[in-house]
């Protein structure tokens, strides 16, 4: 987060990044803009700077006994702003720490 | 036989170039029963913009309610953008394609036709992307959600009680 004095634009990954470490308390993220994998898309057109498309792996202790639904859902919310703002699609993996845990 | 004759239909009557016409899919569909129609029938007056290409709204019911009927009265719903035979975004296709797994029948909406109904579904289901699932009148997710309940066999449960699609000659 810049001071005011000097403006920092996190580009939007870095921003996702940190709402979903500070809204869901996110023990390990990993965000991948995959913009250019959509690029041919309808909707991507509008915003051509990319940053349209991301993946999303997320474990967060939040997750724990919530259906995949509600587990999307969580994630929609802290993204609210990025969603108003360009996001177009998220693919979203999010695990309970057990669930990371088990797989690896 | 049908895109070519509309597409006729489309260039003489309101002569739209083609570069527009080219994001939208010529002709109607019919699936399950239900008329999917993305050509303008007549009036070259009004832009395609703004015209509705189906008659939800004039009919004087709510979107919502159009909503609503939609994932009551078919028990497997999918609004995406596209439409099943030509999906037009890659996590709408491989929802349809998931659900194909299956023999039930599959009800769709293209939301790129209206952006009033994109809103009104947004809406209704509190889900901001597409495409939108809904499994007997339940919201299941997206194309991540349906992926995943596929493979762990919890679709198939979800479905097994959904009759299967009828035989149809197109």
């Amino acid at each position: 987060m810049g001071s005011r004095g000097a403006t920092v634009v996190l580009s939007r990954a870095n921003r996702i990044k940190a709402k979903l470490q500070s809204v869901l308390e996110a023990t390990a993220l990993e965000i991948d803009d995959v913009s250019y994998q959509h690029s041919g898309h309808a909707a991507v057109r509008e915003t051509s700077e990319g940053e349209t498309h991301f993946n999303v792996k997320i474990v967060s202790p939040k997750f724990e006994g919530q259906s995949l639904v509600k587990r999307h859902r969580l994630v929609y919310d802290a993204l609210a702003d990025e969603l108003q703002s360009g996001l177009h699609a998220l693919s979203i993996v999010a695990k309970s720490p057990q669930e990371a845990a088990a797989k690896k | 036989m049908a895109r070519a004759l509309s597409s006729m239909v489309l260039k003489g009557i309101a002569g739209i170039p083609a570069a527009r016409s080219s994001r939208i899919v010529c002709g109607s569909f019919y699936d399950n029963g239900m008329r999917y129609s993305t050509t303008v029938p007549s009036d070259p007056d009004t832009h395609q913009d703004f015209r509705p290409t189906n008659k939800l709204e004039s009919g004087g019911v709510s979107l919502k309610d159009v909503v609503e009927q939609d994932v009551k009265e078919n028990p497997v719903m999918i609004y995406m953008k596209g439409v099943p035979e030509f999906p037009q975004c890659g996590f709408s296709s491989l929802a349809v394609r998931v659900l194909k797994q299956y023999d039930v029948p599959l009800s769709a909406r293209n939301i790129l036709e209206d952006p009033e109904l994109k809103n009104a579904v947004k809406a209704f289901s509190t889900w901001p992307t597409f495409p939108q699932i809904f499994i007997k009148g339940e919201f299941i997710g997206g194309s991540d959600i349906i992926l995943n309940l596929h493979q762990t066999g919890e679709l198939k449960e979800k479905l097994k009680d959904v009759a299967a699609s009828q035989e149809r000659s197109e």
